[in-house]
């Protein structure tokens, strides 16, 4: 045989055991090396960010604030978005003084169940990062189990977990609606009955009344299959 | 006294119809619909006491007008990025792009660009997996990382057409009691990339949430070549 043709027969042999080796176990494709055509190459330029779900909907007040959103680093976000955020949460809450002849000035976001003012949780939002804890059970929020015994059960005692994460079960809306409206207690405005007649006077406002309707499962990858 | 309960009601409902919009399911005008469009994403510990984390990122979520999924876009990188000193800036990246009807997994690794710019990492190769389709197909590395990348259940759960009419003015009561409220996105689907990775692998934090518990910070970028 030619040189050449010796030389192409052991690159085919390479090449073949290279593929089947790849393909020997089937459950392991783990180190399946990209394809030789695959390219990689070039620069990728962000188009889209997610830190907690519904931040940039939320608190941005116009189209041109959420995609300039998307294409900020986090490091800068607290710096680029945290006044306007503390001005749309604030603005909320003007608008319901206004339509009923209170003083805007006196009708504010309450503090929420974390304790957090509104500088600080906008601060805190602004900075649109999903926290998780390596170490601790992962939850959106929990909202406590009175151990201190005063009453309170939405309100953290100082020692339940929150913030630690997101599960596919967590209500992230509910959570959001008890952080930004639900006041000291959570329950601000959440339907309640203020002069007894049996009809609500306060809107439902701290949760969308939705639960979970898909499938997970307690399996990688924990997500049902599609509908 | 029944007109400034309207008002009322109504003021407050338009107040938290315009804040209600969820997750990123109605995203920014630039990335809305596109197949850049990051749906969802969780983080979480599987098991209480694991020593892995899953990050779940879905791209694309169709919920009207029909619930329908489409395809992974091989000009966009998908990229998981953790900061583990708190200052917000990424330290480790995991990017998932397709290619060929597999996804291709890299990191975690410190990205060689910080910042809105990003390159593929291809010298930290971390594992493979062919695309599903209806059923799901997962790998698993030799050090213990899987993967899965394909169409799946949207979990995310949120009554839009009542927070429709909050915001329509129509819902003086805001939302509705359980037994009436009906999640927008039962039956939805999405494409989901889903890795289970061993905490080792990212590193170990000493960045804390407001509750000062250690945690990392993580966010998901989806990025399109240039």
């Amino acid at each position: 045989m030619k040189f050449s043709n010796i030389l192409y027969a052991c690159s085919f042999v390479l090449a073949v055991s290279f593929f089947t080796s790849c393909n020997n176990d089937d459950d392991n494709q783990s180190t399946m090396l990209p394809d030789a055509n695959a390219d990689f190459s070039g620069i990728y330029s962000q188009v889209d960010h997610m830190g907690r779900p519904g931040i940039n909907t939320v608190l941005s007040a116009d189209d041109a604030t959420k995609d300039s959103q998307n294409r900020t680093l986090p490091a800068d976000m607290a710096v680029a978005f945290q006044a306007s955020f503390e001005a749309r949460l604030e603005a909320y809450h003007d608008v319901y003084a206004t339509i009923l002849g209170a003083d805007p000035a006196a009708v504010n976001y309450e503090n929420n169940i974390l304790g957090l003012d509104v500088a600080t949780l906008t601060g805190y939002l602004a900075a649109d990062v999903l926290e998780v804890a390596p170490n601790l059970p992962t939850t959106y929020f929990n909202p406590g189990t009175d151990a201190d015994m005063d009453g309170r059960i939405l309100v953290p005692d100082g020692d339940e977990v929150a913030l630690t994460g997101r599960t596919i079960q967590d209500d992230v809306i509910d959570v959001s609606l008890i952080l930004l409206f639900g006041g000291m207690e959570g329950d601000r405005f959440s339907g309640q009955d203020t002069d007894g007649d049996g009809m609500a006077d306060l809107p439902r406002l701290t949760s969308d009344g939705v639960s979970i309707t898909a499938n997970p499962t307690t399996t990688f990858p924990y997500l049902g299959n599609p509908e | 006294m029944k007109n400034t309960k309207t008002y009322f009601g109504l003021a407050l409902l338009a107040i938290a119809g315009v804040i209600l919009v969820a997750a990123d399911h109605i995203d920014a005008p630039s990335s809305k619909g596109t197949s850049a469009d990051i749906a969802d994403f969780y983080a979480f510990e599987p098991t209480t006491g694991s020593d892995n984390t899953v990050f779940i990122v879905d791209l694309q979520s169709s919920v009207l007008p029909d619930l329908a999924y489409g395809t992974f876009d091989e000009n966009v990188l998908t990229e998981i990025n953790i900061d583990l000193d708190g200052d917000l800036v990424e330290d480790k990246v995991i990017q998932a792009i397709p290619r060929g009807g597999i996804m291709y997994f890299f990191g975690p690794v410190a990205p060689s660009q910080k910042g809105l710019d990003s390159q593929v990492a291809i010298d930290a190769p971390l594992g493979s997996v062919e695309i599903s389709e209806a059923s799901a197909k997962t790998t698993t590395t030799a050090s213990g990382v899987k993967l899965f990348a394909g169409p799946r259940q949207d979990a995310f759960f949120f009554d839009f057409f009542q927070f429709n009419a909050v915001i329509g003015g129509n819902a003086p009561l805001g939302f509705k009691e359980a037994s009436e409220a009906e999640d927008t996105f039962e039956g939805a689907n999405t494409m989901s990339i889903v890795i289970e990775i061993p905490n080792a692998m990212l590193g170990t934090t000493t960045a804390k949430n407001a509750l000062g518990l250690e945690v990392y910070k993580t966010w998901v970028t989806s990025n399109k070549k240039q």
